[in-house]
């Protein structure tokens, strides 16, 4: 799984003097300094669960504001086959591999939720990618693997999948490992390590990667239904792993309060041991960290609440609303952690200098239950704001507003007929603020095929959701 | 092989009668048949593909409410049609309701089925609303 054994490599050192030929950049702050300006965006775009004849499709966005079609769809990539749901994907090589010569951020590995296809989009032609390989859903099944959910690159070359079910969709989930040239290389962990299974994020200067747990893909498909709450069905743990061994060392249950934990990031600094999860349901942000002192000087890690959404009254709904805030992310140079509350319609940063201590910098209200903008450019919003992306310098931040078609069809049922939208917030870093640009609008709603949903965001040279460093 | 008629009825009004053998599902001959029906994991865990029966050879309806509700009769359901795996995505409430997973499911009498994506949009409600 290493390669620092290969002759003529050199060990990942602290002041990064290791020789950069691979993909990616040298350091998050190189990232940061020598990344240009985001100017296509990736972004997930889909049909499953509607009576529109088309399949799912990854959407080329112009992001680049001197260009004429800035703001629109340049181009679409569509799949062979109807009911993937499209949902996270990942690149085959991010800067845990820059310093593999020869290997390129080139294919993107795009996941059907719903289908457990796998497909491989060769996007050397940045605006032009094209499908090159499709793994069938048969051959995911033989590992007894479904629902692949995250796509991060392991610093080889080979790609890791976190897979939500078993071939039934029933539980225990797990990963699947692919080689470099996009073949199934088998499961990468012993399985039953985990009983539930959704994002993960790997530290491998730390030698830790910690996952989190949505519930069986029986359980979430369908949507969601407070009867699974009361039975146990959703998740509320951590798993920390042992990265080289592909072994859980410590699972943390987080209780009631972190009760759906589901986007989980680490600092971007390779040594940081510090890290955030969103609990979606329970409406709160947890901060993991590995105490040194602890267990007798063996070291082991903590994880405590740190920010508490309280649920909101609504004239129009019976009960008290959660915020629900499904997706997180820790800008480029570790200093803020941007959200989203999908029900209740507010992206959010805080100050996470000291992680411990989260300290709210801004807000917006936006789309969601009770967003005070609810339109953009005349286009009603239809949903909250729900995966979101940063630019590499942390200045612009982009959001799209559909979480899962099942679940979106529940909270917001106007979204399948409408669309999904992508907005942007221009962050001031220095002061702590963002504010939203009204100027800018990508609308799914006008897809030729129909309205569509759109989901999470990548850009073609690394992100602040995927990029990890060795 | 034994054969079954099944209509399929959309909201819109629109409705297509499809031969379906006893060994396919009703997805496949749907397809087959060039009809448009929504899908997704085609195991039997996701519920993308629901149906609601309506009809079973000229009975009366296995249940004429929506999901939730308890006066059903899911013998209905079991004699028009055979299932090849687990219908996984469904619960009881759902099975006593009428809902039926089109990917897994072979018809054993002809049958009236309710189709289209607001079927699956039935199973589940918003709780807090
Ligand atoms: S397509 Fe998933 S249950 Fe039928």
């Amino acid at each position: 799984m290493s390669d620092a054994s290969t002759p003529g490599d050199v060990e990942p050192s602290h002041d990064h003097e290791h020789h950069h030929e691979g993909p990616g950049y040298a350091t998050p702050q190189a990232a940061i300094e020598e990344g240009e300006r985001e100017e296509l965006a990736y972004v997930m775009g889909l049909y499953v669960g509607t009576d529109v004849d088309a399949p799912d499709f990854v959407s080329v966005v112009d992001l680049d504001p001197d260009s004429d079609t800035y703001c629109e769809i340049v181009d679409r990539i569509e799949l062979p086959n109807r009911g993937d749901e499209l949902h996270h994907f990942g690149w085959n090589a991010c800067s845990s591999s820059c310093h593999m010569d020869g290997l390129e951020r080139r294919h993107l590995i795009v996941p059907g939720q719903r289908s457990s296809r796998i497909h491989v989009i060769d996007a050397q032609d940045r605006r032009n990618p094209e499908l090159e390989t499709v793994i069938e859903p048969e051959e995911v099944f033989e590992y007894d693997l479904s629902a692949p959910h995250t796509v991060h690159c392991i610093p080889d070359g080979e790609i890791l999948i976190s897979m939500l079910g078993d071939a039934d969709g029933e539980l225990p989930g797990g990963f699947l490992e692919l080689n470099e040239d996009f073949e199934i290389e088998g499961r990468w962990e012993p399985p039953g390590e985990i009983e539930m299974n959704y994002d993960y994020w790997y530290q491998p200067r730390q030698n830790v990667m910690v996952s989190s747990e949505w519930a069986a893909p029986k359980t979430y498909y369908p949507g969601f239904d407070l009867e699974d709450v009361e039975e146990g069905n959703y998740g509320q743990r951590l798993h920390f792993w042992d990265w080289e061994a592909g072994t859980v060392e410590q699972t943390i249950d987080l209780g009631e309060e972190g009760l759906i934990p589901l986007e989980v990031r680490f600092l971007h600094t390779p040594e940081s041991t510090h890290g955030f999860v969103g609990a979606a349901l329970s409406s709160n942000i947890f901060h993991f960290w590995r105490d040194e002192s602890a267990a007798d000087g063996d070291g082991e890690y903590r994880a405590e609440k740190v920010i508490d959404f309280e649920s909101r009254e609504h004239d129009d709904w019976d009960m008290p609303v959660p915020a629900l805030p499904t997706d997180i992310l820790i800008s480029m140079d570790d200093r803020y952690l941007f959200g989203s509350n999908w029900l209740h319609g507010e992206v959010w940063m805080y100050d996470i200098s000291d992680p411990s201590n989260p300290r709210r910098a801004d807000s917006l209200s936006v789309g969601g239950t009770f967003g005070e903008v609810q339109e953009v450019q005349g286009r009603e919003l239809a949903a909250g704001p729900q995966m979101i992306q940063l630019s590499l310098d942390g200045e612009r931040l982009y959001w799209t507003t559909s979480l899962f078609s099942s679940w979106d069809d529940q909270f917001y049922p106007e979204e399948s007929e409408r669309g999904s939208v992508m907005l942007k917030a221009d962050v001031d870093p220095r002061k702590g603020t963002m504010e939203l640009d009204e100027d800018f609008l990508v609308d799914w709603g006008e897809c030729p095929a129909g309205p569509a949903r759109a989901h999470e965001i990548r850009w073609p040279d690394g992100d602040c959701t995927s990029d990890v460093w060795q | 092989m034994t054969s079954h008629d099944v209509t399929l009825e959309w909201p819109d009004g629109r409705t297509r009668t499809v031969e379906v053998d006893e060994n396919e599902t009703i997805l496949e001959a749907a397809e087959c048949d060039g009809s448009v029906l929504p899908y997704g994991c085609r195991t039997g865990a996701c519920g993308t593909c629901s149906g609601r029966l309506l009809e079973v050879e000229g009975t009366r309806p296995p249940n004429s409410e929506r999901a939730g509700d308890g006066d059903a009769d899911v013998c209905a359901v079991d004699d028009a049609v055979a299932y090849r795996r687990l219908p996984r995505a469904l619960k009881d409430r759902h099975r006593a309701a009428g809902y039926v997973l089109l990917c897994i499911a072979s018809p054993r009498a002809d049958c009236r089925i309710e189709v289209g994506s607001s079927v699956h949009s039935e199973l589940v409600d918003n709780p807090w609303k």
